[in-house]
């Protein structure tokens, strides 16, 4: 393997040593890639939901509307970061189970996951989870409806901002709406490995 | 005449996989350029410098590699480097031995096809299982993906049902949503069986080692949070210089391969789990894998080697929507693969070398590479390549003939005029060289040859003889 | 795509390229091409020397045979006049696929110094003459086909401006517009299946919206569309751009 490392830097060298005149890296202005189509001006939590309903999302403003929701479709049985717990339990009824740890060995047994997330993106509507924060990898993957809640100030305006929020932890993953495929005969489906349903609550 | 490998391919290709390929490849081309013309101003300022950036990293790649490697083992990755697809093979297969791993799962990834790892560790007695949807079926058929980003772009959903219903995925049901329920059902208990999460990379930053993925479905994610190690499988040139280019080619690659803003889940990924976090790898491995790419980045194709994989150039390529991907016979095809199969192919170069061929150079392609590359000068770089290799082409008339006349202006203004009566022209003067094939469909106008210049010479200019 | 930068005011005095199409087959067009140059008070001269530009051996594959055309072809229209084409295919040959072949050449600089004063008849008419209306009528509905080479130089746009200038011209547009029509050079004779089948999908396209007539600025992309139009019966009339031109100057009473 040492021996590949060696040869392969070796081939590169030689291959891009000869060159005359190099590339040099481009001028350009951090914010090139983010659509200057529609306006990012405004309440940054009213641009996310707007973006966020673009891409089949849902954001939910309080705890009391999510509760409906997950009744109304009887998603009764779900996980929640046990952070959380303490103010969002008392918007929960009997008839609800809330776990406060994610059992691999049965990952079915839950139709929803609360999660924190670390942010929000307005530009795309995308929430942010990351190792940190976000209490389980699998409690925001594996159950139909993902929850992931964040609080206004945490929303950040556009993709450049989000990537110099990226920061040391080892992961952090953007969700721009519900897991979906197009790829039988290019028709949509939405739900394939990850969430069919993904809310965003403002906390 | 023996006919081009392509062009009979396409003829004889079954009616509904080409009307299949076709409507696959060319839906959604408003949506996908209306992302990308309609959100920016200058759109081409955007190719031209994400091409620029990714040039620059492949002239000075020797630098980049170099951070990269001590960015990632800084972050606690362990770097392997592969010289070829054997030992990028062979690599994966050690890390799994060493840690007494017998199963995998698979986020899609082209370099992984490239090396064949499935056939590799099925070999060893290794269940390796793709997990994107596409490429699950793709798996379960024995079959090869047919496009970059849509693997399954040749199959329809009645063939598909008829697939899971001999594989015990089901009773027959072709219903797109019954089909992908069942994947889900059946693929999300093996994410936690399996030890390995194998994944390709879109991109790996050479400032942070930022490894990003990018998918729809959330398999990868799922590879990430269900398995104990994590191993990805990328190619040298999928370098990037800092983490500020992300914004830039993330929103290329959406828009470019599906029209989207950001795919799902963009995940970006610097080393195992953090301390606390109860899912995913505790062990994080990256194989850089060269498998010819230095061969590309010595010649005058590198440009190449910019691609992003977004699959823009198959979707909106006519040759492609006719043929098919498998037509290309290798895993890259379509306009990209045209240029980057036969220079992978190393010694074996003169087997793919009709691959260029397949173009009518409509340029196509270049107008919507999100990284600029100038695709149809690449095809015409290898047409020369292969002339200057003495490798016979189907079908293509010779051209010496044609240069001397070209080259003759007398012998040409008389071949011009002798060619009023067209049987006594010699056939590759005409700019329709090869006849019979071109009047198989086409009609051919009356010859005037001539006829305009005896019109320059015999004119009158306002009532005087020019 | 253009890789040279040109003269902005390239002057009235031209040097006509033909093409190898139109001195085989289509006459008219450069009749057309010369009559609405001089229209412009243009004053053209016609090199007898020149043949082709010798793109069907750069497309094969075979550029040591190209570049004999090529050395020919600048030493045809030396001097320092704009040289005006009438197909956005030649033109593009001249001023991009040329330079690609003689990167290595020693006479590069010479190549080009042609490919600086080349330019596509629509392009030469709105950026080189600036010229954005155009006088006369045509009345009747024409579907306009993009030509490939055109793509990413200014001749599409600059064919567009003229057109949809024109009093009584309504352009239809139509489905999968950017789309090759398939003729390619060489291509259309060694994919013969692939390129037959392109042809008619474009055709299909274009004729769904009963225009009169086809418009390009390529003769080789009408040689093929109109060929396979008279193959299966389908009436649509093709016309080079310039002699739709021509024929609004003749229909208008502005020129004879």
């Amino acid at each position: 393997m040492n021996n590949d490392r060696e040869a392969i830097l070796k081939r590169v060298g030689e291959a891009v040593g000869g060159l005359a005149d190099r590339t040099p890296y481009p001028s350009f202005r951090n914010d090139l890639g983010v659509s200057t189509a529609r306006s990012l001006d405004g309440d940054l939590w009213e641009i996310f939901c707007e973006r966020f309903v673009a891409v089949n999302g849902m954001p939910v403003e309080t705890p009391d509307a999510m509760v409906e929701y997950l009744k109304t479709f009887g998603y009764t049985h779900g996980y929640c970061d046990p952070a959380l717990r303490e103010s969002l339990a008392p918007f929960f009824d009997s008839g609800f189970t809330l776990e406060e740890s994610f059992d691999r060995q049965d990952i079915d047994r839950y139709q929803f996951g609360i999660t924190r997330a670390h942010a929000a993106i307005a530009e795309t509507g995308s929430v942010v989870v990351t190792d940190r924060l976000t209490s389980s990898r699998l409690a925001a993957l594996a159950p139909w409806v993902h929850i992931a809640c964040i609080t206004r100030d945490e929303i950040i305006r556009d993709t450049v901002a989000a990537v110099a929020d990226l920061g040391d932890d080892p992961n952090v993953v953007w969700i721009t709406g519900p897991s979906k495929t197009a790829d039988v005969e290019g028709i949509l489906i939405e739900g394939v490995h990850g969430p069919g349903i993904q809310i965003c609550l403002l906390l | 005449m023996k006919s081009q490998p392509i062009d009979t391919y396409a003829s004889e290709l079954a009616e509904d996989v080409r009307r299949a390929v076709a409507d696959g490849s060319a839906s959604g081309y408003d949506r996908r350029a209306a992302s990308l013309f309609s959100d920016f101003e200058d759109p081409d300022f955007l190719r031209r410098t994400a091409g620029d950036v990714k040039q620059h990293t492949l002239e000075n790649l020797d630098t980049y590699l170099a951070q990269t490697e001590d960015r990632l083992k800084e972050n606690g990755v362990e770097v392997h480097w592969a010289g070829d697809a054997e030992a990028a093979c062979r690599a994966v297969l050690k890390i799994m031995r060493d840690n007494g791993a017998t199963k995998v799962v698979k986020s899609k990834s082209m370099a992984t096809e490239e090396i064949h790892l499935n056939d590799f560790l099925e070999r060893e007695g290794i269940e390796s299982l793709e997990t994107d949807l596409g490429e699950f079926i793709v798996q379960i058929d024995h079959d090869h993906p047919s496009h970059i980003v849509k693997p399954i772009i040749h199959k329809n959903r009645q063939g598909i049902a008829r697939s899971y219903e001999r594989e015990g995925l089901g009773a027959y049901d072709d219903r797109p949503e019954v089909i992908t329920a069942r994947a889900r059902k059946f693929l999300r208990k093996k994410y936690l069986e399996a030890s390995v999460g194998l994944t390709g990379a879109n991109f790996i930053v050479a400032e942070s080692g930022r490894l990003v993925l990018v998918t729809n479905e959330g398999n990868s994610r799922f590879c990430l949070a269900g398995t104990d190690i994590h191993i990805a499988v990328v190619g040298i040139e999928k370098v990037i210089p800092r983490d500020r280019d992300l914004s830039l080619f993330l929103s290329l690659l959406g828009r470019s391969a599906t029209g989207q803003q950001l795919t799902v889940y963009t995940e970006f990924i610097s080393g195992p789990r953090a301390e606390g976090q109860p899912d995913g790898p505790r062990q994080m491995h990256v194989i850089l894998l060269d498998n010819r790419r230095t061969e590309v980045l010595a010649s005058n194709c590198r440009d190449i080697l910019r691609c992003i994989r977004c699959g823009a150039c198959l979707n909106v390529c006519p040759i492609y929507r006719q043929a098919s991907g498998h037509a290309y016979r290798s895993v890259y095809p379509g306009p990209v693969g045209a240029v980057l199969s036969p220079l992978l192919a190393g010694e074996k170069f003169s087997e793919l070398a009709d691959l260029p061929k397949a173009s009518s150079l409509c340029g196509a392609c270049k107008e919507v590479c999100p990284v600029n590359i100038p695709i149809p000068d690449l095809l015409l770089r290898l047409r020369d390549k292969a002339k200057h290799e003495g490798i016979k082409s189907p079908g293509t008339p010779p051209m010496g003939g044609w240069a001397y006349l070209a080259s003759q202006p007398t012998v040409w203004r008389a071949s011009l005029s002798a060619g009023r009566l067209m049987n006594l022209m010699p056939l590759n003067l005409i700019p329709v060289p090869a006849l019979r094939a071109w009047t198989k469909s086409r009609q051919l106008p009356e010859w005037r040859g001539g006829a305009f210049r005896k019109w320059m010479k015999t004119r009158k200019i306002g009532g005087k003889d020019s | 795509m253009i890789a040279v930068d040109r003269d902005p005011s390239p002057g009235k005095k031209v040097q006509l390229m033909a093409t190898c199409l139109c001195d085989s087959f289509f006459d008219d067009v450069a009749v057309a091409t010369v009559e609405v140059l001089e229209y412009l008070k243009c004053e053209v001269t016609f090199p007898e020397e020149q043949t082709c530009c010798g793109q069907p051996a750069f497309n094969a594959g075979d550029w040591k045979s190209s570049r004999k055309v090529v050395r020919h072809c600048v030493k045809t229209f030396a001097g320092d006049e704009p040289v005006v084409v009438p197909s956005g295919s030649c033109a593009a040959m001249v001023f991009h696929g040329a330079l690609l072949e003689f990167e290595e050449e020693s006479d590069l600089p010479e190549v080009r110094q042609l490919a600086g004063r080349t330019w596509e008849i629509a392009d030469f008419i709105v950026n080189g003459l600036r010229v954005a209306e155009w006088p006369g009528k045509f009345p009747a509905k024409a579907a306009f086909h993009r030509s490939c080479h055109t793509r990413e130089t200014n001749s599409g746009a600059a064919t567009r401006t003229l057109l949809e200038s024109i009093d009584g011209l309504e352009l239809v547009p139509f489905g999968e517009g950017e789309q090759c029509c398939g003729f390619g050079g060489t291509f259309s004779v060694t994919f013969p299946n692939i390129s037959a089948a392109m042809g008619k999908l474009k055709l299909g396209n274009a004729l769904k919206e009963n225009p009169e007539y086809l418009v390009s600025g390529d003769m080789g992309c009408l040689l093929h569309l109109g060929g396979i139009a008279t193959r299966e019966g389908k009436t649509i009339k093709t016309r080079h751009v310039v002699q739709i031109l021509r024929d609004s100057l003749r229909n208008g009473g502005l020129i004879p």
